[in-house]
């Protein structure tokens, strides 16, 4: 047998082994606690077999991995590299095993013949896929050997297999014979379990939005607390370096002099970025200068380890530090090459990720206020409209009687599986034909002829709307329209609740619409400059993942306050249960 | 009352947004040149000015920008914004694409204002300013389409301090350490040389990476005298003797540095420019463009390094064999961008003033100065780009080339070599050629294909749309306003005879008055139905028998867009379905798998269930946009960055010494990546399978249980069974997802053009149906595509409905 496969085996033994040894444990402290089997001479058996079980497995899992080679202990890991084939012949050849063991166990022969009929067939699938698998030459198997370490993330990574195996138990054995403590803690552990795996891509976005560049890549593994930069406020004496504050327009501009012009100095706008490189005269008079925001490092000099905040940078690339510390250099200045220096940083959030994000948008969106805009009409014209289209059609559907309904419902039914991609360039060129390029017209304007999934659900619902009322209605001499506004519509609220935040949810989320109809940052949804801006500075995670959140906030906010929609929704629509 | 309270909030919310636009909009008239395609930053101080300076003498104009994705226009956006009439004014193009877009009539001919403005306008760009090879790009069947701006040519850069530390080695191969390689067998001897594996085979330091840089096999074919179109513009020769060299030569390069995925994952580690790796000393050797050099003077200025002509093949170099004759020994291409006007624009004449100024030497002059007085004042280097425009290059070069370390000898090369740059074939389907030789360098280099058959597949593309094109004379002209008659005349028959059908029917009074009611309420429906549904699907189905780029008339070509799908695009249509059936092969049943066990567990959990349910199902919510984004980071293949490699590297690798797959950069790891990121939207799954446990009748499982049924077989015969319809449902909408999986897989794609993420792995049908209808606007091809769709989506619908009946359980009512 190649070392391989023995590794394997070798392996297998190891963890059965723990597991006998685990379940031992186990039933010892159940013995202790409480008497749970009314036998003791077999329990004493029992736990012998068990503890001869466990040794024995243990003595060839460790012959076979030698899990103490470097005089660390391992806990062996196995993986096979097989291609799908294979993967399937070995889950065949398992599965007939199985089979075969439960033939031998079963209670009736009519039971034993059908085991052996479905092991008979399992045996044919895998002979297929073995077939397969040797028809290609190139095909091979690798066997992976390996071994968690006995460490701190060893330890972890091992608890989580436990957890993931265990909770799957308890998620097969689901109200039946599990009970007690031990069920609850395993499933409470499995689902904390599962909530960190889900979680952690949230935090990482929401950190990840706070931090420095230079959090963005560690050879440390993921930076999960952000730390900023320490600055201080400086007033430089290189005219070239000061910042000034000015009014331009109305507007206050921060900017940089670079030069005169009859008496009056010319200032060159960096922020706000919407007008960066615009140059304006000004008087002397009327500049205020502010403070730079000078970063603060700590570099050797000779012996000493000093603090001090940038001061100047050199065309060498070598920084001039102010000294801060120690008191006694205090004022002074010293050159230091980059490579000697480190930038002093504290615990925090660099929120300037969020205003620098928005104030890369292009300036006439207003910071991306045009956005929200454009992404609330949307959204606001879309529920309004799908609400109104569907339950009107679903009204009609559901309770007038007319000539053709039922060819047209089926014909409506007959849509609801339709794949958008069929009417997309029909339809582009219908609303190029309107003149409906780069507007929003598109996007809302269907949804009020009402949508097949949202009129069939709706009809479900007046459906169950007893007749009685209808009825009381028409002889009170209500219209059509009185009847379905007034004493229809208020019965079917929750199910119109659940078809808006769906819709909203679609408007909020769709992207191939504006991509394809939209071209101008005035008319641009969210989902849309979203994408464009990941395409833009696509290098800078901080700005990026700053932008992501913005977007992502106002649905998480609705979500938490109409969660009861969202997710009871699906019972609603009938989905669920019955 | 939620409803409406809800709906007035926003109202209120929008009303106030719409109050503060109008205040703020309200501004002098003046007209607006839009421009597209330029990417504007802090660092862009040159374009600013020039921008500027342009307002400030045409106080009537305002020129509006638009970047649209990193400066780089997005063919896609300009097509339909032409189509759509809504173009913008100027556009900053690529210029190799010019007689693409010329071809079809995207783009006004520029000849009528040059003859206007010749000897009259000291600013009218005239053919003798500028370097022949890249005014010749611009031209189309005669005519001027553009006016080129930079001239951007490559130079081979090696790393002098890399080559010294290496001298052993290099002396040990035979290879001189004081000189770079002048010959192609040379270059890969000094790549064996330099590059450094670690046991695992990752790179930790590249010799030279073939298409590191910017070289593509472009270059090398070059090199080798290969043309990728005949003379005659008719005949695509993609595949022949000397490109298959030419790529040899590059997949051998990649051999050296442990293949082309390897190599590939390395880069991926390196985003954002001080982490270049050339510039951190891990790659030896690279062909790039000078703009590398702005990169080199700020992040490392120190560094030794200098420029050399690219190596070229060997016989070129000793000019013997087939370049006996050759007259330049080193050549290199050149490309770049211009500035045109769409057809469409609104102001074109002012558009025209714009570009006037834009490209002439006095623009281009404030540009410059207000760049290097920019660069000065932050004590940066700044450093000449390569114009277009002759006399300005030279005048550029002579007053701000830095007059420190080897920056001036590198501009100085690229100067010199500009004079054997080649360009790429001005052709209508360069922008194909392009993709496809990309796809061919990519599939010979994976090592997918050989790289007589990569070439000869995207050469039998390419020749398809050339056929297409010159033989469109045998299709007839169809007018579209006959099937348009037809279908209206049709409708108007179906309502008659609905119309008489109704009148003939047998009902009272008031049951004909209902019904009259009832229509009305329908008619939403109806009317949506006829346009947006059944209207565009027959519209749809009629341009699958035509060629139409919509711009041009439309071209009766029978089934030919079938014969296609089916016979030369099968490739990659195959791919296209390959791959979606993957995503619903794989990812529906995983994705059900993972809903059902968080169900089950939140099931048979008492306490905490609301929070649980809660943090399972937020995944579900967030934009799938921003959960692009946002995973595009999780999934970054460098364990430094990337969320999940950070934590495979410190457990997987040392513990099964397995190294973090490149998830979207890597072919075979893309569609589990696109899988593992759509299991984290599992919670919407969940909540369904939650409302079906607990749609289970108790009593059964109160039967069972005294029955004495253990627990899997309680689960097989009590909760399954019940669940089975809801099975049914997701599987149907799972594959019917997938094989419209779009929004991700363009988000996430690694490289804008060229394949869809390596190999063309993420290639799903319906975006090839969107790259073919609005990215090349063959309307017809793409129609094909959608009835593909369609016809698989209802072929699925109808299977699954089959076998329902086997399996899913329906309690009789």
């Amino acid at each position: 047998m190649p070392s391989g496969t023995l590794f394997a085996v070798g392996v297998l033994a190891s963890w059965l082994a723990i597991f006998f040894g685990l379940k031992m444990v186990g039933r010892l402290f159940f013995i202790g606690t409480r008497q749970l089997d009314s036998d003791p001479s077999r329990t004493r058996v029992d736990l012998l077999s068990n503890t001869i079980l466990t040794a024995v497995l243990a003595v060839i899992g460790v012959v076979l991995t030698k899990p103490f080679v470097s005089g660390m202990f391992k806990l062996p890991l196995v993986w096979f590299v097989m291609p799908w084939t294979a993967w399937l012949a070995a889950a065949c050849t398992g599965l007939i095993i199985t089979r075969l063991i439960q033939s031998t166990t079963s209670i009736s022969a009519e039971e034993r013949t059908h085991k052996l009929k479905a092991a008979f067939g399992l045996f044919i699938a895998a002979l297929v896929f073995t077939g397969l698998y040797l028809s290609d030459p190139t095909n091979k198997i690798t066997i992976i050997e390996g071994g968690v370490p006995f460490s701190l993330l060893g330890l972890v990574g091992v608890l989580a297999i436990a957890i993931a195996a265990v909770g799957a138990m308890v998620v097969t054995a689901h109200s039946a014979n599990a009970r007690g403590l031990g069920k609850t803690i395993i499933t409470q552990l499995a689902l904390l379990a599962g909530s960190v795996v889900f979680g952690v891509p949230f935090v990482f976005l929401l950190v990840t939005s706070f931090k420095e560049d230079k959090d963005m890549s560690s050879p440390n593994g993921i930076v999960w607390i952000p730390r900023v930069t320490e600055t201080v406020p400086y007033l430089s004496p290189d005219k070239a370096k000061k910042h000034f504050e000015a009014t331009f327009e109305g507007k206050t501009v921060e900017g940089l002099e670079i030069g005169e012009e009859g008496g009056k100095v010319k200032i060159d706008i960096f922020k706000p970025i919407s007008i960066r490189g615009t140059t304006f005269l000004v008087d002397r008079a009327e500049l205020k200068e502010v403070p730079v925001q000078a970063k603060v490092y700590t570099a050797k000099v000779g012996n000493e380890i000093i603090k001090g905040f940038e001061s100047d940078s050199l065309a060498d690339g070598s920084r001039v530090l102010k000294v801060l510390e120690p008191d006694s250099r205090k004022g002074t200045t010293v050159t230091v090459s980059p490579d000697q220096t480190e930038a002093v940083r504290h615990v925090g959030l660099r929120t300037e990720n969020y205003s620098e994000a928005l104030s890369y948008l292009p300036p006439e969106t207003l910071n991306g206020l045009v956005y929200v805009k454009n992404t609330l009409i949307l959204v606001v014209m879309n529920v309004v409209g799908t609400i109104l289209g569907s339950s009107i059609v679903a009204y009609a559907f559901s309770r007038m009687k007319f000539p053709g309904k039922e060819k047209m419902f089926s014909i409506l039914l007959a849509t609801m599986m339709l794949p958008g991609a069929i009417t997309l360039l029909p339809q582009f060129l219908i609303f190029r034909t309107l003149g409906w390029i780069d507007t929003l017209y598109p996007l809302w304007v269907p949804a009020f002829f009402g949508s097949a999934f949202n009129i069939f659900l709706l009809r479900q619902f007046f459906s169950q709307i007893p007749m009685e009322l209808e009825d009381a209605a028409k002889i009170d001499g209500c219209t059509y329209v009185k009847t379905f506004w007034s004493i229809m519509i208020p019965q079917i609220k929750p199910a119109l609740a659940v078809i808006a935040i769906w819709t909203f949810m679609g408007a909020w989320n769709n992207f191939m619409g504006p991509l394809i109809y939209i071209n101008s940052p005035e008319n641009m949804p969210l989902s849309y400059s979203l994408a464009l801006f990941k395409g833009d500075r696509s290098g800078e995670p901080g700005l990026l993942m700053a932008f992501s959140t913005l977007t992502v906030i106002p649905v998480v906010a609705l979500f938490a306050f109409a969660q009861r929609y969202f997710i009871e929704g699906v019972t609603l629509s009938g989905l669920g249960g019955r | 009352m939620v409803l409406s309270s809800m709906m007035s909030r926003f109202l209120s919310v929008v009303g106030c947004l719409l109050g503060l636009l109008v205040s703020v909009s309200a501004q002098p008239a003046r007209r607006e040149v839009v421009f597209w395609g330029l990417s504007m930053g802090p660092d862009s101080k040159g374009q600013d000015a020039v921008l500027r300076e342009f307002e400030r003498r045409n106080p009537d104009l305002k020129i509006k920008l638009l970047s649209m994705g990193a400066g780089r226009m997005d063919p896609q956006k300009l097509m339909t914004s032409i189509v759509g009439n809504v173009a913008p004014d100027v556009i900053s193009q690529d210029r190799f694409t010019i007689s693409d877009w010329a071809s079809r009539g995207a783009f006004l001919s520029l000849n009528d204002y040059i003859a206007k403005d010749k000897g009259k306008d000291p600013l009218c760009p005239t053919p003798d300013q500028y370097y022949p090879a890249t005014w010749a790009e611009a031209q189309y069947e005669g005519q001027t389409y553009a006016i080129p701006t930079g001239a951007d040519n490559r130079v081979l850069y090696w790393n002098r301090k890399i080559f010294k530390e290496s001298e052993s080695e290099l002396v040990r191969n035979g290879c001189d350490p004081t000189r770079p390689p002048r010959t192609w067998s040379e270059l890969l001897k000094y790549s064996k040389a330099i590059t450094k594996l670690d046991k695992n085979g990752r790179l930790i330091r590249a010799g030279f990476m073939p298409n590191f840089g910017n070289s593509w096999l472009y270059m090398f074919a070059f090199m080798n005298n290969a043309a990728f179109l005949s003379k005659d513009g008719k005949k695509c020769t993609m595949d022949t003797p000397e490109a298959r060299e030419a790529l040899d030569f590059m997949v051998e390069g990649y051999k050296i540095v442990g293949g082309y995925e390897n190599s590939e994952k390395f880069k991926s580690g390196f985003q954002g420019k001080e982490n270049d790796p050339f510039i951190l000393g891990q790659v030896a050797m690279k062909i790039d463009g000078e703009w590398i050099l702005n990169d080199l003077a700020r992040y490392s200025p120190s560094l030794d390094f200098q420029c050399a002509p690219p190596p070229v093949p060997d016989d070129r170099y000793n000019k013997i064999g087939r370049f006996k004759e050759e007259k330049d020994q080193f050549i290199t291409w050149v490309g770049g961008s211009s500035l045109a006007i769409p057809k469409g624009a609104r102001n074109p004449d002012d558009a025209w003033r714009f570009i006037k100024f834009m490209t002439s030497k006095e623009g281009r002059m404030i540009e410059y100065s207000a760049q290097a007085a920019w660069e000065k004042l932050r004590d940066r280097t700044f450093m000449p780009r390569q114009m277009a425009h002759k006399e300005g290059n030279e005048e550029a070069s002579e007053r701000f080339a830095p007059k420190f370390g080897n920056y001036g000898q590198a501009l100085a090369m690229h100067t010199e070599m500009a004079n054997y740059s080649r360009i790429r074939p001005a052709t209508f389907v360069g922008q194909l050629i392009w993709q496809e030789h990309v796809r061919a360098m990519e599939a010979a280099c994976f090592g997918k294909e050989s790289s007589q058959k990569a070439l000869a597949s995207a050469q039998a593309n390419v020749q398809r749309d050339l056929d297409a094109f010159h033989n469109k004379s045998q299709y007839p002209v169809i007018d579209l306003r006959l099937p348009g008659l037809v279908g209206v005349l049709g409708l108007a028959g179906f309502i008659g005879f609905f119309v008489w059908q109704f009148k003939r029917e047998r009902i009272g009074k008031l049951e004909r008055q209902e019904a009259k009611w009832a229509y009305l309420f329908i008619s939403p429906w109806v009317i949506g139905f006829m346009l947006l549904t059944i209207g565009p699907m027959m519209a749809s189905l009629f341009f699958t028998f035509t060629q139409w780029d919509v711009l041009n008339e439309a071209r009766w070509v029978g089934l030919k867009n079938y014969q296609d799908m089916f016979g030369s695009d099968w490739k990659m249509v195959s791919k296209a379905l390959g791959n979606a059936a993957y995503l619903a092969g794989v990812g529906v049943p995983l994705g059900l798998m993972t809903g059902l066990l968080v169900a089950l567990l939140l099931n048979a959990a008492a306490r905490g269930i609301r929070g649980y349910r809660t943090i399972f199902y937020l995944p579900a919510i967030v934009p799938g946009i921003a959960s692009a984004v946002l995973w595009s980071w999780v999934l970054n293949p460098e364990p430094v960055k990337g969320l999940i490699n950070a934590y495979w590297n410190v457990t997987l690798t040392p513990w099964m010494g397995i190294q973090p797959p490149g998830w979207i950069q890597s072919a075979e790891w893309c569609k589990p990546a696109l899988i593992l990121m759509g299991l984290w939207g599992a919670g919407s799954g969940m909540v369904l399978w939650l409302a079906g446990l607990k749609g289970v009748p108790t009593s059964l499982y109160e039967a069972a249980s005294l029955d004495g049924a253990d627990a899997k077989q309680t689960f097989w015969s009590i909760t399954f069974p019940h669940l089975t319809p809801l099975v049914f449902f997701n599987t149907v909408m799972g594959f019917i997802g997938s094989l419209q999986e779009f929004d991700r897989v363009y988000v996430m794609r690694p490289s804008l053009d060229g394949p869809v993420g390596p190999d063309d792995s993420m290639m799903t049908p319906v975006y090839m149906l969107f790259n073919n209808g609005f990215g090349l606007f063959k309307m017809g091809y793409a129609s094909a595509l959608a009835w593909l769709v369609f016809v698989i989506v209802v072929m699925i619908t109808f299977m699954q409905f089959k076998l329902k009946d086997r399996w899913v359980h329906e309690e009789v009512k």
